[in-house]
């Protein structure tokens, strides 16, 4: 895997919120179909981390580099890199006056310049996979959160990305609905999605994840393997972490 | 969902509100049943005053739907001007709206009709529409920056994940759904437009109470005339506000309700 160019490339990356202090000098390396999941207590700035990757928030210091593309290049054109990134959400934020297929439909449409018939076929079949085909025309308001996460992970498929970050996308669900969200994930994680996810739930890290961050306090304390991270934990903060957390 | 209340237009009945719902009915038939019964009690003053206003009616909703027109255009761009990053775009934006927020109507409609008149000539239905849309453009603008706040954030952070400019979140993703906020107290805003129409009677505008004046002054049926000219104001705004609440029960159809 060292012989390929990293996909997204995070070097020293600082980040600060008025005084106080979200990323501190943070480098990361993600290779093409890696999956990344980052854990840390709330307040590490493991969120900030992802939402700096497609600038929805910006940075003070240092570089990312993601798919060749310098974010803080002025000349780089930040939508067209952003429509090569899918984020799911933790609140799910579907377009409420679109039903389930428009929220598919609108950004390959007006974006991708895609025709709409062809758009419509492509959002069917992403609905057939995250198995919710039948609420094509629905409105997210009358869908579960399990269900409205599931469309909006279809969503961001929709527009064929390289990349995909998923932020504590399992957070607001309802215990009964987290496994039908995870099992979707696990399936893209399958056919090899480049993917970076925040989240708490341990057993889709371990089943999942080639590598595994771990931050506390705007910093990355760790970076291993699932095997290595649960069961040979070197730094005395993941050893609490894990403690709590399992 | 929260409401916007700006303005002092028409209580709109709210569907679950039965309560005024029957205010409406009996305002609705009682306006109806004097503009009936009232020309066939006496023809020769309440039923000629009542001839003698339609072209007035005509012209009130020209000068209505024109106003109306033309602030919905400038109220949107200065709501998008009020939340504007451009510094230039939003202070024009804020000195607009306490400008005209500043200063009556009136004054402004004797303004543009007799001062600009001095200027520019220009006929008296055009001075009045663009006073009238000058002073509620600012109005509309409040309102339009309201619903537009009132939109989660996550709706917009969504669009621009996607690689949506800020120009095309606005218009795809925004917007449609500030519309249904903002649509109530634009109705409000509607029918007080249709109401202070009744100030460009003072220039040489023939809207209705201009109309009624000119009857009235001829006739001496002061009461009479003004007794018609405020059923007819009633009876207008009346259906209106009803309209305006079934358009914002259909604009509800994504919500569970």
């Amino acid at each position: 895997m060292k012989n390929v160019d990293p996909i997204i490339a995070i070097h020293n990356v600082t980040k600060y919120y008025d005084r106080f202090r979200a990323l501190n000098n943070v480098s990361l390396d993600i290779f093409p179909g890696e999956k990344v999941v980052v854990l840390g207590p709330s307040g590490s700035g493991k969120s900030t981390l992802l939402r700096t990757i497609n600038q929805l928030e910006t940075i003070d210091s240092g570089t990312i580099i993601v798919d060749e593309h310098n974010l803080g290049d002025p000349g780089e054109d930040i939508h067209k890199i952003r429509m090569n990134m899918g984020m799911v959400f933790q609140s799910f934020n579907l377009y409420r006056h679109k039903t389930v297929l428009e929220n598919l439909t609108l950004a390959p449409i007006k974006l991708r310049k895609m025709h709409p018939d062809e758009a419509k076929s492509l959002a069917m079949v992403l609905l057939e996979k995250v198995g919710i085909s039948d609420k094509a025309a629905s409105y997210p308001a009358m869908l579960s959160g399990g269900q409205q996460q599931r469309v909006a992970i279809a969503r961001a498929l929709a527009m064929e990305p390289k990349i995909m970050l998923f932020d504590e996308p399992t957070s607001a669900l309802d215990p009964e609905m987290i496994g039908e969200v995870l099992e979707v994930m696990v399936k893209l994680a399958q056919e090899g999605m480049t993917m970076i996810v925040v989240t708490h739930e341990m057993g889709f890290a371990r089943e999942v994840a080639d590598k595994i961050i771990f931050m506390d306090g705007g910093e990355i304390i760790e970076s291993e393997t699932p095997e290595r991270f649960f069961e040979n934990p070197s730094q005395e903060r993941t050893i609490k972490f894990l403690e709590q957390i399992l | 969902m929260k409401k916007i209340d700006i303005g002092d237009g028409a209580a709109i009945p709210s569907p679950d509100d039965k309560q005024l719902l029957s205010a409406w009915w009996i305002a609705f038939v009682g306006t109806i049943a004097l503009l009936i019964a009232l020309p066939i009690y006496d023809p020769d003053t309440y039923g000629a005053v009542l001839a003698f206003i339609p072209d007035g009616i005509q012209v009130t909703f020209e000068v209505t739907i024109l106003s109306i027109a033309l602030a919905l255009i400038i109220g949107l761009i200065t709501g998008l001007g009020r939340i504007s990053e451009n510094r230039i775009f939003n202070l024009l934006a804020s000195l607009y709206v306490e400008v005209v927020r500043g200063i009556p109507l009136l004054v402004q409609l004797f303004y543009i009709y007799f001062a600009l008149g001095r200027i520019v000539q220009v006929p008296d239905i055009v001075a009045a529409v663009i006073a009238m849309s000058f002073c509620y453009g600012a109005y509309m603008g409040e309102v339009f920056r309201a619903g537009i706040m009132s939109i989660d954030f996550g709706q917009s952070e969504a669009a621009l994940a996607q690689g949506f400019n800020k120009a095309q979140t606005m218009r795809y993703v925004i917007l449609p759904q500030a519309w249904r906020t903002i649509l109530p107290p634009v109705g409000n805003e509607f029918i007080a437009l249709l109401k202070d129409t009744s100030l460009v009677s003072i220039l040489a505008v023939a809207d209705i109470l201009r109309r009624g004046r000119e009857y009235a002054a001829s006739s001496f049926d002061y009461f009479e005339t003004y007794t018609i000219i405020a059923l007819v104001y009633l009876l207008i705004t009346l259906i209106l506000s009803k309209l305006l609440a079934h358009m914002e029960q259909r604009l509800n159809y994504y919500e569970k309700r």
